[in-house]
Protein backbone atom coordinates (compact mmCIF):
# COMPACT_ATOMS: atom_id res chain seq x y z
CA UNK A 1 0.00 0.00 0.00
CA UNK A 2 3.13 2.90 0.96
CA UNK A 3 3.96 2.17 -2.73
CA UNK A 4 0.59 3.29 -3.73
CA UNK A 5 -0.25 7.42 -4.82
CA UNK A 6 -2.17 9.48 -3.28
CA UNK A 7 -4.30 8.87 -6.18
CA UNK A 8 -4.49 5.47 -6.72
CA UNK A 9 -4.77 5.05 -3.23
CA UNK A 10 -8.25 7.42 -3.20
CA UNK A 11 -9.35 5.19 -6.11
CA UNK A 12 -8.78 1.61 -4.12
CA UNK A 13 -10.57 3.31 -1.37
CA UNK A 14 -13.69 4.20 -2.79
CA UNK A 15 -13.80 1.27 -5.12
CA UNK A 16 -13.80 -1.04 -1.44
CA UNK A 17 -16.62 1.93 0.11
CA UNK A 18 -18.76 0.93 -3.33
CA UNK A 19 -18.51 -2.89 -3.27
CA UNK A 20 -19.10 -2.57 0.16
CA UNK A 21 -21.73 -0.86 0.42
CA UNK A 22 -23.07 0.78 -2.90
CA UNK A 23 -22.77 -2.61 -4.54
CA UNK A 24 -25.74 -3.72 -2.53
CA UNK A 25 -29.10 -2.60 -3.41
CA UNK A 26 -31.29 -1.46 -0.11
CA UNK A 27 -34.05 -2.20 -2.11
CA UNK A 28 -33.20 -5.77 -2.95
CA UNK A 29 -32.05 -6.80 0.51
CA UNK A 30 -35.40 -5.22 1.97
CA UNK A 31 -36.75 -7.94 -0.76
CA UNK A 32 -34.70 -10.87 0.09
CA UNK A 33 -36.23 -10.43 3.52
CA UNK A 34 -39.35 -9.99 3.59
CA UNK A 35 -39.37 -13.14 0.77
CA UNK A 36 -37.02 -15.05 2.94
CA UNK A 37 -39.80 -14.64 6.00
CA UNK A 38 -42.75 -15.61 3.62
CA UNK A 39 -40.98 -18.47 2.16
CA UNK A 40 -39.34 -19.69 5.77
CA UNK A 41 -43.38 -19.53 7.67
CA UNK A 42 -44.94 -20.99 4.11
CA UNK A 43 -42.78 -23.63 3.30
CA UNK A 44 -40.05 -24.14 4.91
CA UNK A 45 -41.33 -24.44 8.11
CA UNK A 46 -44.75 -26.71 6.72
CA UNK A 47 -41.84 -28.71 4.98
CA UNK A 48 -40.25 -29.74 7.78
CA UNK A 49 -43.13 -30.17 9.74
CA UNK A 50 -44.63 -32.38 7.20
CA UNK A 51 -41.02 -34.49 7.67
CA UNK A 52 -41.08 -34.35 10.80
CA UNK A 53 -44.96 -35.83 11.23
CA UNK A 54 -44.19 -38.67 8.99
CA UNK A 55 -41.75 -39.81 11.78
CA UNK A 56 -44.67 -39.57 14.27
CA UNK A 57 -48.06 -40.86 15.10
CA UNK A 58 -50.75 -38.08 15.94
CA UNK A 59 -54.47 -37.79 16.21
CA UNK A 60 -54.23 -33.78 16.57
CA UNK A 61 -55.16 -33.74 20.30
CA UNK A 62 -52.89 -35.42 22.04
CA UNK A 63 -49.05 -35.23 22.19
CA UNK A 64 -47.36 -36.76 18.85
CA UNK A 65 -45.74 -40.10 19.37
CA UNK A 66 -42.57 -40.82 17.68
CA UNK A 67 -42.33 -43.81 16.18
CA UNK A 68 -39.41 -44.08 13.62
CA UNK A 69 -39.72 -45.74 10.52
CA UNK A 70 -43.03 -47.37 11.17
CA UNK A 71 -45.04 -45.10 9.05
CA UNK A 72 -43.24 -45.95 5.84
CA UNK A 73 -43.03 -49.35 6.38
CA UNK A 74 -46.85 -49.56 7.04
CA UNK A 75 -46.62 -47.75 3.54
CA UNK A 76 -45.25 -50.59 2.08
CA UNK A 77 -47.64 -53.13 2.77
CA UNK A 78 -50.67 -50.80 2.52
CA UNK A 79 -53.02 -51.79 0.25
CA UNK A 80 -54.95 -48.44 0.12
CA UNK A 81 -51.35 -46.79 -0.66
CA UNK A 82 -50.26 -48.90 -3.50
CA UNK A 83 -53.95 -48.53 -5.26
CA UNK A 84 -53.72 -44.71 -4.60
CA UNK A 85 -50.67 -45.02 -6.65
CA UNK A 86 -52.09 -47.07 -9.28
CA UNK A 87 -54.84 -44.58 -10.01
CA UNK A 88 -52.74 -41.40 -10.00
CA UNK A 89 -50.03 -42.72 -12.39
CA UNK A 90 -53.18 -44.64 -14.36
CA UNK A 91 -54.77 -40.75 -14.43
CA UNK A 92 -52.07 -38.67 -14.66
CA UNK A 93 -50.66 -40.60 -17.80
CA UNK A 94 -54.31 -41.06 -19.91
CA UNK A 95 -54.95 -37.30 -19.09
CA UNK A 96 -51.29 -36.34 -19.87
CA UNK A 97 -51.21 -38.39 -23.16
CA UNK A 98 -54.73 -37.54 -24.76
CA UNK A 99 -54.61 -33.80 -23.67
CA UNK A 100 -51.05 -33.40 -25.18
CA UNK A 101 -52.19 -34.97 -28.24
CA UNK A 102 -55.26 -33.14 -29.05
CA UNK A 103 -53.98 -30.33 -27.88
CA UNK A 104 -51.05 -30.44 -30.54
CA UNK A 105 -53.68 -31.35 -33.09
CA UNK A 106 -55.66 -28.44 -32.51
CA UNK A 107 -52.76 -25.94 -32.45
CA UNK A 108 -51.21 -27.01 -35.73
CA UNK A 109 -54.72 -26.83 -37.12
CA UNK A 110 -55.19 -23.59 -35.58
CA UNK A 111 -51.64 -22.49 -36.88
CA UNK A 112 -52.98 -22.66 -40.80
CA UNK A 113 -55.52 -20.15 -40.00
CA UNK A 114 -55.54 -16.51 -39.80
CA UNK A 115 -55.11 -14.93 -36.85
CA UNK A 116 -58.82 -14.06 -36.41
CA UNK A 117 -59.97 -17.43 -36.95
CA UNK A 118 -57.14 -18.83 -34.37
CA UNK A 119 -58.46 -16.22 -31.77
CA UNK A 120 -62.11 -16.93 -31.84
CA UNK A 121 -61.45 -20.90 -32.00
CA UNK A 122 -58.97 -20.62 -28.91
CA UNK A 123 -61.94 -18.20 -27.14
CA UNK A 124 -64.51 -20.83 -27.48
CA UNK A 125 -62.05 -23.51 -26.45
CA UNK A 126 -60.97 -21.73 -23.21
CA UNK A 127 -64.30 -21.44 -22.21
CA UNK A 128 -64.47 -24.80 -20.34
CA UNK A 129 -60.85 -23.57 -18.57
CA UNK A 130 -62.93 -20.69 -17.24
CA UNK A 131 -65.03 -22.09 -15.76
CA UNK A 132 -64.02 -22.69 -11.90
CA UNK A 133 -62.97 -26.49 -11.12
CA UNK A 134 -65.75 -27.42 -9.10
CA UNK A 135 -68.51 -26.13 -10.97
CA UNK A 136 -66.79 -28.29 -14.09
CA UNK A 137 -67.27 -31.37 -11.77
CA UNK A 138 -70.80 -30.62 -10.53
CA UNK A 139 -71.64 -30.30 -13.91
CA UNK A 140 -69.89 -33.22 -15.84
CA UNK A 141 -71.66 -35.57 -12.14
CA UNK A 142 -74.95 -34.45 -12.79
CA UNK A 143 -74.38 -34.90 -17.30
CA UNK A 144 -73.27 -38.75 -16.00
CA UNK A 145 -76.38 -39.43 -14.35
CA UNK A 146 -76.69 -43.08 -15.32
CA UNK A 147 -80.81 -42.50 -15.33
CA UNK A 148 -81.49 -39.05 -16.76
CA UNK A 149 -78.56 -37.81 -17.46
CA UNK A 150 -77.92 -36.11 -20.82
CA UNK A 151 -74.96 -38.26 -21.85
CA UNK A 152 -76.90 -41.36 -21.44
CA UNK A 153 -79.80 -39.93 -23.27
CA UNK A 154 -77.28 -39.04 -26.55
CA UNK A 155 -76.28 -42.53 -26.40
CA UNK A 156 -79.52 -43.74 -26.56
CA UNK A 157 -80.06 -41.60 -29.95
CA UNK A 158 -77.04 -43.02 -31.04
CA UNK A 159 -78.38 -46.70 -30.13
CA UNK A 160 -76.14 -47.15 -27.21
CA UNK A 161 -77.24 -48.96 -24.26
CA UNK A 162 -76.94 -46.79 -21.13
CA UNK A 163 -73.64 -47.02 -19.30
CA UNK A 164 -73.25 -46.73 -15.61
CA UNK A 165 -70.35 -44.39 -16.01
CA UNK A 166 -69.30 -42.83 -12.45
CA UNK A 167 -71.06 -45.66 -10.21
CA UNK A 168 -68.56 -48.34 -12.61
CA UNK A 169 -65.42 -49.37 -11.79
CA UNK A 170 -64.08 -49.50 -14.61
CA UNK A 171 -65.61 -46.33 -15.93
CA UNK A 172 -65.40 -43.59 -13.19
CA UNK A 173 -61.84 -42.80 -13.30
CA UNK A 174 -62.34 -42.55 -17.25
CA UNK A 175 -65.25 -40.41 -17.24
CA UNK A 176 -62.88 -38.11 -14.79
CA UNK A 177 -60.26 -38.10 -16.99
CA UNK A 178 -62.81 -37.01 -19.77
CA UNK A 179 -63.61 -34.28 -17.97
CA UNK A 180 -60.71 -33.23 -16.88
CA UNK A 181 -58.87 -32.93 -20.63
CA UNK A 182 -61.93 -30.87 -21.38
CA UNK A 183 -61.63 -28.45 -18.96
CA UNK A 184 -57.88 -27.72 -19.70
CA UNK A 185 -57.58 -28.29 -23.37
CA UNK A 186 -57.61 -25.18 -24.03
CA UNK A 187 -55.45 -24.18 -21.93
CA UNK A 188 -52.69 -26.30 -23.12
CA UNK A 189 -53.59 -25.34 -27.03
CA UNK A 190 -52.91 -21.60 -26.32
CA UNK A 191 -49.07 -22.58 -25.26
CA UNK A 192 -48.31 -24.78 -27.79
CA UNK A 193 -50.07 -22.30 -30.38
CA UNK A 194 -48.14 -19.92 -28.84
CA UNK A 195 -44.85 -22.12 -29.41
CA UNK A 196 -46.18 -22.91 -33.10
CA UNK A 197 -46.15 -19.60 -34.54
CA UNK A 198 -42.71 -18.62 -32.90
CA UNK A 199 -41.56 -21.10 -35.43
CA UNK A 200 -39.95 -19.11 -38.46
CA UNK A 201 -42.56 -18.95 -41.86
CA UNK A 202 -38.62 -19.37 -43.81
CA UNK A 203 -37.96 -22.75 -42.64
CA UNK A 204 -41.58 -23.95 -42.74
CA UNK A 205 -41.39 -22.55 -46.71
CA UNK A 206 -37.98 -24.32 -47.05
CA UNK A 207 -39.57 -27.69 -46.10
CA UNK A 208 -42.29 -27.12 -48.39
CA UNK A 209 -39.48 -26.60 -51.09
CA UNK A 210 -37.80 -29.38 -50.98
CA UNK A 211 -41.41 -31.33 -51.22
CA UNK A 212 -42.33 -32.17 -47.75
CA UNK A 213 -46.27 -32.54 -46.89
CA UNK A 214 -47.93 -30.83 -43.85
CA UNK A 215 -47.50 -33.89 -42.30
CA UNK A 216 -43.56 -34.18 -42.83
CA UNK A 217 -43.22 -30.29 -41.97
CA UNK A 218 -44.76 -30.99 -38.76
CA UNK A 219 -42.79 -34.08 -37.63
CA UNK A 220 -39.51 -32.68 -39.12
CA UNK A 221 -39.97 -29.09 -38.21
CA UNK A 222 -42.44 -27.89 -36.02
CA UNK A 223 -42.30 -30.56 -33.95
CA UNK A 224 -38.36 -30.68 -33.05
CA UNK A 225 -38.87 -26.46 -33.03
CA UNK A 226 -41.40 -26.67 -30.25
CA UNK A 227 -39.67 -29.11 -28.10
CA UNK A 228 -39.05 -26.60 -24.85
CA UNK A 229 -42.98 -25.66 -24.69
CA UNK A 230 -43.63 -29.05 -25.85
CA UNK A 231 -41.08 -30.59 -22.32
CA UNK A 232 -42.79 -27.46 -20.31
CA UNK A 233 -46.33 -28.56 -20.96
CA UNK A 234 -45.69 -31.81 -20.51
CA UNK A 235 -43.70 -31.62 -16.95
CA UNK A 236 -46.22 -29.20 -15.70
CA UNK A 237 -49.50 -31.21 -17.14
CA UNK A 238 -48.02 -34.16 -15.20
CA UNK A 239 -47.72 -31.73 -11.86
CA UNK A 240 -51.07 -30.54 -12.26
CA UNK A 241 -52.40 -34.05 -12.67
CA UNK A 242 -50.70 -35.75 -9.55
CA UNK A 243 -52.22 -32.88 -7.88
CA UNK A 244 -55.55 -33.14 -8.79
CA UNK A 245 -57.82 -33.17 -6.16
CA UNK A 246 -61.48 -31.56 -6.48
CA UNK A 247 -62.97 -33.94 -9.05
CA UNK A 248 -61.75 -36.94 -7.42
CA UNK A 249 -63.67 -35.65 -3.79
CA UNK A 250 -66.72 -34.47 -6.00
CA UNK A 251 -67.07 -36.97 -8.75
CA UNK A 252 -65.54 -40.18 -7.02
CA UNK A 253 -66.44 -43.68 -8.13
CA UNK A 254 -67.49 -46.95 -6.20
CA UNK A 255 -64.94 -47.76 -3.57
CA UNK A 256 -61.37 -47.08 -3.95
CA UNK A 257 -61.56 -46.96 -7.77
CA UNK A 258 -61.05 -43.35 -8.13
CA UNK A 259 -59.05 -42.31 -5.09
CA UNK A 260 -55.80 -41.18 -5.71
CA UNK A 261 -52.81 -39.90 -3.60
CA UNK A 262 -53.80 -36.28 -3.02
CA UNK A 263 -57.59 -37.87 -1.93
CA UNK A 264 -55.82 -40.70 0.33
CA UNK A 265 -53.49 -37.80 2.34
CA UNK A 266 -56.55 -35.34 2.62
CA UNK A 267 -58.73 -38.07 4.14
CA UNK A 268 -56.12 -39.14 6.66
CA UNK A 269 -55.54 -35.65 7.31
CA UNK A 270 -58.47 -34.26 7.68
CA UNK A 271 -61.20 -37.39 8.01
CA UNK A 272 -59.38 -40.55 9.81
CA UNK A 273 -56.89 -37.63 11.47
CA UNK A 274 -54.03 -40.05 11.19
CA UNK A 275 -51.97 -37.28 10.66
CA UNK A 276 -48.31 -38.81 10.83
CA UNK A 277 -49.24 -41.45 8.33
CA UNK A 278 -50.84 -38.63 6.21
CA UNK A 279 -47.49 -37.02 5.91
CA UNK A 280 -45.89 -40.33 5.25
CA UNK A 281 -48.45 -40.76 2.34
CA UNK A 282 -47.69 -37.07 1.05
CA UNK A 283 -43.85 -37.53 1.31
CA UNK A 284 -44.21 -40.39 -0.79
CA UNK A 285 -46.28 -38.49 -3.25
CA UNK A 286 -43.47 -35.83 -3.58
CA UNK A 287 -40.91 -38.00 -3.95
CA UNK A 288 -43.01 -40.19 -6.66
CA UNK A 289 -44.08 -36.91 -8.83
CA UNK A 290 -39.92 -35.87 -8.56
CA UNK A 291 -38.79 -39.21 -9.92
CA UNK A 292 -41.59 -38.60 -12.64
CA UNK A 293 -40.63 -35.23 -13.23
CA UNK A 294 -36.98 -35.91 -13.65
CA UNK A 295 -37.39 -39.19 -15.95
CA UNK A 296 -39.89 -37.03 -18.05
CA UNK A 297 -37.01 -34.25 -18.66
CA UNK A 298 -33.85 -36.59 -18.64
CA UNK A 299 -36.17 -38.38 -21.76
CA UNK A 300 -36.47 -34.92 -23.42
CA UNK A 301 -33.06 -33.56 -22.98
CA UNK A 302 -31.87 -36.78 -24.69
CA UNK A 303 -34.56 -36.56 -27.43
CA UNK A 304 -33.98 -33.28 -28.41
CA UNK A 305 -30.19 -33.10 -28.09
CA UNK B 1 -47.99 -17.66 -70.20
CA UNK B 2 -48.67 -15.06 -67.88
CA UNK B 3 -52.81 -15.56 -68.37
CA UNK B 4 -51.86 -19.25 -67.18
CA UNK B 5 -49.47 -18.44 -64.75
CA UNK B 6 -52.03 -16.51 -63.32
CA UNK B 7 -55.10 -19.11 -63.60
CA UNK B 8 -52.51 -21.54 -61.94
CA UNK B 9 -52.28 -19.66 -59.18
CA UNK B 10 -55.83 -18.74 -58.75
CA UNK B 11 -55.90 -22.01 -58.87
CA UNK B 12 -53.67 -22.75 -56.27
CA UNK B 13 -55.48 -20.00 -54.15
CA UNK B 14 -58.92 -21.94 -54.32
CA UNK B 15 -57.59 -25.18 -53.25
CA UNK B 16 -55.88 -23.59 -50.24
CA UNK B 17 -58.90 -21.94 -49.27
CA UNK B 18 -61.25 -24.92 -49.74
CA UNK B 19 -58.48 -26.50 -47.48
CA UNK B 20 -58.79 -23.66 -44.72
CA UNK B 21 -62.48 -23.52 -45.07
CA UNK B 22 -62.86 -27.42 -44.39
CA UNK B 23 -60.07 -27.30 -41.79
CA UNK B 24 -62.16 -23.87 -40.12
CA UNK B 25 -65.33 -25.97 -40.25
CA UNK B 26 -63.54 -29.02 -38.47
CA UNK B 27 -62.01 -27.10 -36.25
CA UNK B 28 -65.50 -25.01 -35.41
CA UNK B 29 -67.50 -28.15 -35.06
CA UNK B 30 -64.71 -29.29 -32.62
CA UNK B 31 -65.58 -25.98 -30.39
CA UNK B 32 -69.54 -27.06 -30.16
CA UNK B 33 -68.99 -30.34 -29.19
CA UNK B 34 -66.97 -28.42 -26.58
CA UNK B 35 -69.74 -26.07 -25.86
CA UNK B 36 -72.43 -29.13 -25.21
CA UNK B 37 -72.04 -29.73 -21.84
CA UNK B 38 -71.69 -25.50 -21.12
CA UNK B 39 -75.16 -25.76 -22.89
CA UNK B 40 -76.56 -27.87 -20.74
CA UNK B 41 -75.96 -26.07 -17.65
CA UNK B 42 -76.63 -22.81 -18.78
CA UNK B 43 -80.17 -23.92 -20.20
CA UNK B 44 -80.77 -26.08 -17.31
CA UNK B 45 -80.44 -22.81 -15.35
CA UNK B 46 -83.78 -21.65 -16.71
CA UNK B 47 -85.61 -24.47 -16.06
CA UNK B 48 -88.60 -25.54 -13.93
CA UNK B 49 -87.70 -28.19 -10.86
CA UNK B 50 -90.30 -30.46 -12.90
CA UNK B 51 -88.82 -30.01 -16.28
CA UNK B 52 -84.98 -30.96 -14.76
CA UNK B 53 -86.14 -33.79 -13.36
CA UNK B 54 -87.85 -35.16 -16.45
CA UNK B 55 -86.41 -38.34 -18.16
CA UNK B 56 -85.08 -38.35 -20.94
CA UNK B 57 -84.06 -35.06 -20.46
CA UNK B 58 -84.23 -32.33 -22.93
CA UNK B 59 -81.94 -29.48 -23.19
CA UNK B 60 -84.62 -26.42 -23.94
CA UNK B 61 -86.43 -25.72 -21.26
CA UNK B 62 -90.31 -25.86 -21.98
CA UNK B 63 -90.60 -22.98 -19.99
CA UNK B 64 -88.38 -20.20 -19.16
CA UNK B 65 -88.28 -19.25 -15.33
CA UNK B 66 -85.90 -17.52 -12.78
CA UNK B 67 -87.22 -19.09 -10.14
CA UNK B 68 -84.00 -20.95 -9.32
CA UNK B 69 -81.94 -17.84 -9.67
CA UNK B 70 -84.33 -16.09 -7.60
CA UNK B 71 -84.26 -19.31 -4.65
CA UNK B 72 -80.37 -19.58 -4.93
CA UNK B 73 -79.76 -15.97 -4.46
CA UNK B 74 -83.04 -14.85 -2.47
CA UNK B 75 -82.01 -14.28 1.65
CA UNK B 76 -80.81 -17.95 2.70
CA UNK B 77 -83.37 -19.32 1.46
CA UNK B 78 -81.66 -22.33 0.07
CA UNK B 79 -79.35 -22.83 3.43
CA UNK B 80 -76.15 -21.55 1.37
CA UNK B 81 -75.53 -18.08 0.88
CA UNK B 82 -74.56 -17.97 -3.06
CA UNK B 83 -74.34 -13.99 -2.50
CA UNK B 84 -72.70 -14.33 0.58
CA UNK B 85 -69.29 -16.72 -1.00
CA UNK B 86 -69.71 -14.23 -4.21
CA UNK B 87 -68.24 -11.52 -2.06
CA UNK B 88 -65.89 -13.64 0.05
CA UNK B 89 -64.73 -15.10 -3.60
CA UNK B 90 -64.30 -11.68 -4.99
CA UNK B 91 -62.25 -10.11 -1.92
CA UNK B 92 -60.34 -12.99 -1.49
CA UNK B 93 -59.29 -12.98 -5.53
CA UNK B 94 -58.64 -9.29 -5.80
CA UNK B 95 -56.74 -9.39 -2.58
CA UNK B 96 -54.77 -12.24 -4.02
CA UNK B 97 -54.27 -10.91 -7.46
CA UNK B 98 -53.28 -7.30 -6.15
CA UNK B 99 -50.84 -8.48 -4.00
CA UNK B 100 -49.51 -11.13 -6.47
CA UNK B 101 -48.96 -8.51 -9.23
CA UNK B 102 -46.89 -6.45 -6.96
CA UNK B 103 -44.63 -8.83 -5.44
CA UNK B 104 -43.98 -10.46 -8.79
CA UNK B 105 -43.65 -7.57 -10.66
CA UNK B 106 -41.35 -5.88 -8.09
CA UNK B 107 -39.65 -9.61 -7.44
CA UNK B 108 -38.65 -9.83 -10.82
CA UNK B 109 -37.08 -6.76 -11.68
CA UNK B 110 -35.04 -7.05 -7.75
CA UNK B 111 -33.92 -11.10 -9.15
CA UNK B 112 -33.19 -9.34 -12.92
CA UNK B 113 -31.63 -5.87 -11.93
CA UNK B 114 -30.19 -5.32 -8.69
CA UNK B 115 -27.40 -6.78 -6.09
CA UNK B 116 -27.99 -7.96 -2.58
CA UNK B 117 -26.53 -11.26 -0.80
CA UNK B 118 -27.93 -14.57 -1.93
CA UNK B 119 -29.48 -13.42 -4.86
CA UNK B 120 -29.02 -16.70 -6.65
CA UNK B 121 -29.48 -18.87 -4.40
CA UNK B 122 -32.86 -17.27 -3.15
CA UNK B 123 -34.10 -17.09 -6.54
CA UNK B 124 -33.42 -20.90 -7.44
CA UNK B 125 -34.64 -21.89 -3.74
CA UNK B 126 -38.14 -19.78 -5.14
CA UNK B 127 -38.37 -21.79 -7.92
CA UNK B 128 -37.65 -25.04 -6.25
CA UNK B 129 -40.30 -24.96 -4.00
CA UNK B 130 -43.01 -25.37 -6.99
CA UNK B 131 -41.19 -28.71 -7.22
CA UNK B 132 -43.18 -30.21 -3.65
CA UNK B 133 -47.14 -30.56 -3.77
CA UNK B 134 -49.49 -28.65 -2.01
CA UNK B 135 -50.73 -31.82 -0.64
CA UNK B 136 -47.68 -32.26 1.43
CA UNK B 137 -48.06 -28.79 2.77
CA UNK B 138 -51.32 -29.08 3.40
CA UNK B 139 -51.86 -30.85 6.91
CA UNK B 140 -48.66 -28.59 8.41
CA UNK B 141 -50.30 -25.50 6.61
CA UNK B 142 -52.94 -25.89 8.51
CA UNK B 143 -51.03 -25.93 11.98
CA UNK B 144 -49.19 -22.42 11.04
CA UNK B 145 -52.17 -21.09 9.75
CA UNK B 146 -54.23 -22.11 12.99
CA UNK B 147 -51.29 -20.85 14.94
CA UNK B 148 -51.22 -17.17 13.46
CA UNK B 149 -54.79 -17.27 14.41
CA UNK B 150 -56.16 -17.17 10.47
CA UNK B 151 -58.02 -20.15 10.65
CA UNK B 152 -61.90 -19.17 9.79
CA UNK B 153 -60.93 -16.24 8.26
CA UNK B 154 -60.45 -14.47 4.53
CA UNK B 155 -56.97 -13.72 5.48
CA UNK B 156 -56.62 -17.08 5.68
CA UNK B 157 -57.16 -17.70 2.11
CA UNK B 158 -54.98 -14.30 1.18
CA UNK B 159 -51.59 -14.21 3.31
CA UNK B 160 -50.32 -17.47 2.30
CA UNK B 161 -50.63 -16.28 -1.57
CA UNK B 162 -49.24 -13.05 -1.37
CA UNK B 163 -45.90 -14.94 -3.40
CA UNK B 164 -45.88 -16.53 -5.96
CA UNK B 165 -43.06 -18.23 -7.22
CA UNK B 166 -44.29 -19.13 -10.98
CA UNK B 167 -45.00 -15.00 -10.65
CA UNK B 168 -41.83 -14.14 -9.89
CA UNK B 169 -40.05 -16.62 -12.15
CA UNK B 170 -42.06 -14.96 -15.08
CA UNK B 171 -41.58 -11.69 -14.24
CA UNK B 172 -37.63 -12.05 -14.13
CA UNK B 173 -37.63 -13.65 -17.00
CA UNK B 174 -39.06 -10.73 -19.04
CA UNK B 175 -36.98 -7.86 -17.36
CA UNK B 176 -34.04 -9.95 -18.87
CA UNK B 177 -35.68 -8.94 -22.06
CA UNK B 178 -35.85 -5.32 -20.96
CA UNK B 179 -32.40 -3.61 -21.93
CA UNK B 180 -30.17 -2.91 -19.27
CA UNK B 181 -28.83 0.12 -20.53
CA UNK B 182 -32.31 1.56 -19.73
CA UNK B 183 -31.69 1.00 -15.68
CA UNK B 184 -28.45 2.46 -16.23
CA UNK B 185 -29.00 5.67 -17.76
CA UNK B 186 -31.29 6.28 -15.50
CA UNK B 187 -29.63 5.23 -12.30
CA UNK B 188 -27.25 7.95 -13.87
CA UNK B 189 -29.60 10.71 -13.86
CA UNK B 190 -29.79 10.06 -10.04
CA UNK B 191 -32.99 7.56 -10.16
CA UNK B 192 -33.46 5.49 -6.92
CA UNK B 193 -34.13 1.91 -7.69
CA UNK B 194 -37.83 1.98 -6.43
CA UNK B 195 -38.24 4.90 -8.51
CA UNK B 196 -37.07 2.99 -11.71
CA UNK B 197 -39.24 0.21 -10.64
CA UNK B 198 -42.43 2.70 -10.78
CA UNK B 199 -41.81 4.97 -13.10
CA UNK B 200 -39.84 2.91 -15.72
CA UNK B 201 -40.30 -0.90 -15.29
CA UNK B 202 -44.05 -1.56 -14.25
CA UNK B 203 -44.95 0.14 -17.47
CA UNK B 204 -43.09 -2.03 -19.78
CA UNK B 205 -43.98 -5.21 -18.14
CA UNK B 206 -47.67 -5.01 -19.35
CA UNK B 207 -47.66 -7.66 -21.37
CA UNK B 208 -46.93 -10.28 -18.72
CA UNK B 209 -48.78 -8.78 -15.96
CA UNK B 210 -51.93 -9.47 -18.13
CA UNK B 211 -51.04 -13.25 -18.38
CA UNK B 212 -50.40 -13.48 -14.50
CA UNK B 213 -53.15 -11.55 -13.37
CA UNK B 214 -55.51 -14.12 -15.40
CA UNK B 215 -53.48 -17.03 -14.44
CA UNK B 216 -53.50 -15.76 -10.72
CA UNK B 217 -57.41 -14.70 -11.10
CA UNK B 218 -58.14 -18.30 -12.44
CA UNK B 219 -56.11 -20.11 -9.28
CA UNK B 220 -57.69 -18.07 -6.25
CA UNK B 221 -60.88 -17.90 -7.44
CA UNK B 222 -60.71 -21.82 -8.38
CA UNK B 223 -58.60 -22.32 -5.36
CA UNK B 224 -60.79 -25.25 -3.67
CA UNK B 225 -58.89 -27.43 -1.19
CA UNK B 226 -56.92 -25.07 0.39
CA UNK B 227 -60.36 -22.90 1.48
CA UNK B 228 -61.99 -26.03 2.18
CA UNK B 229 -60.11 -27.16 5.18
CA UNK B 230 -58.97 -23.56 6.09
CA UNK B 231 -62.79 -22.13 6.13
CA UNK B 232 -65.33 -24.31 8.60
CA UNK B 233 -68.10 -21.40 8.97
CA UNK B 234 -70.64 -21.24 6.61
CA UNK B 235 -70.46 -17.62 6.68
CA UNK B 236 -66.89 -17.62 5.24
CA UNK B 237 -67.52 -19.85 2.35
CA UNK B 238 -65.77 -19.05 -1.03
CA UNK B 239 -67.70 -20.05 -4.01
CA UNK B 240 -66.33 -23.14 -4.68
CA UNK B 241 -66.71 -24.57 -0.90
CA UNK B 242 -70.80 -23.32 -1.04
CA UNK B 243 -71.45 -25.03 -4.26
CA UNK B 244 -69.75 -28.27 -2.95
CA UNK B 245 -71.89 -27.53 0.37
CA UNK B 246 -74.75 -26.53 -2.06
CA UNK B 247 -74.64 -30.13 -4.12
CA UNK B 248 -74.58 -32.01 -0.11
CA UNK B 249 -77.94 -30.21 0.47
CA UNK B 250 -80.05 -30.79 -2.90
CA UNK B 251 -77.85 -33.14 -4.93
CA UNK B 252 -79.83 -35.84 -4.70
CA UNK B 253 -82.95 -34.20 -5.78
CA UNK B 254 -82.96 -30.24 -6.64
CA UNK B 255 -79.58 -30.20 -8.84
CA UNK B 256 -80.94 -27.01 -10.75
CA UNK B 257 -79.51 -25.09 -7.49
CA UNK B 258 -76.00 -26.43 -8.28
CA UNK B 259 -76.53 -25.77 -11.72
CA UNK B 260 -77.63 -22.48 -11.50
CA UNK B 261 -74.98 -22.13 -8.58
CA UNK B 262 -72.29 -23.05 -11.28
CA UNK B 263 -73.39 -21.12 -13.60
CA UNK B 264 -73.27 -18.16 -11.86
CA UNK B 265 -69.35 -18.85 -10.88
CA UNK B 266 -68.57 -18.94 -14.05
CA UNK B 267 -69.11 -15.10 -14.65
CA UNK B 268 -66.58 -13.13 -12.98
CA UNK B 269 -63.65 -15.85 -14.22
CA UNK B 270 -65.55 -14.98 -18.24
CA UNK B 271 -65.01 -11.11 -17.78
CA UNK B 272 -61.06 -11.66 -16.63
CA UNK B 273 -60.83 -13.55 -19.50
CA UNK B 274 -62.96 -11.62 -22.30
CA UNK B 275 -61.12 -8.37 -21.04
CA UNK B 276 -57.75 -10.12 -21.43
CA UNK B 277 -57.81 -12.11 -23.78
CA UNK B 278 -56.61 -10.35 -26.95
CA UNK B 279 -53.01 -10.34 -24.98
CA UNK B 280 -53.34 -14.08 -24.48
CA UNK B 281 -51.73 -15.81 -27.21
CA UNK B 282 -48.96 -13.31 -27.74
CA UNK B 283 -48.39 -12.86 -23.81
CA UNK B 284 -48.06 -16.22 -23.11
CA UNK B 285 -45.30 -16.40 -26.15
CA UNK B 286 -43.47 -13.75 -24.41
CA UNK B 287 -43.28 -14.42 -20.95
CA UNK B 288 -41.23 -17.41 -21.74
CA UNK B 289 -43.19 -20.06 -20.83
CA UNK B 290 -41.90 -20.98 -24.53
CA UNK B 291 -38.48 -22.47 -22.44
Amino acid sequence: MSSMTPFERVSVMTHIKSMKLGRYSWLGISYATVLTAFYVLMFVVPFGTAIWLSFHNWDYLQTPVFVGMRNFTRLLSDSGFWSAVKVTAAFSFTEVVIAISLALLLAFALSHLPAISQHSLLFIYNLPVVMPVVASALLWKWLYKPHGGAINALLEVLGVASQPFLYSREQALWCITTMVVWAFLGNTSVVLLAGINEVPVSILEAAKLDGANVWQSFRHVTLPMIQPVLAYQVVSSIIGTVQMFAPFQLMGGPGHSTRTLSLYTYELGFEVLDLGYGAAVSIAMFILLLLATIFELRRRMASWQ
Amino acid sequence: MRVSRRSANAWNATVHSRATWLLTAMLVIFGVSMLYPFAWLILSSFKTPADIARIPPYLFPETWTLETYRAILGPSASGVDIVGSYVNSLAVTVGTVVSVLFTSSLGGYVFARLKFPGRDFLFYFVLATTMVPFLTLLIPMYIVVDRLHLLNSLWGLVVPAVFSSFGIFLCRQFVYGIPVELYEAAKIDGAGDFTIYTNIIVGMMKPVLSVLAIFTFRASFNSYLWPLVAITDPRKYTLPVALRGMQNTFGSTQYHMVLAGSALACIPPLIVFVAFQRNLVKGVALTGIKG
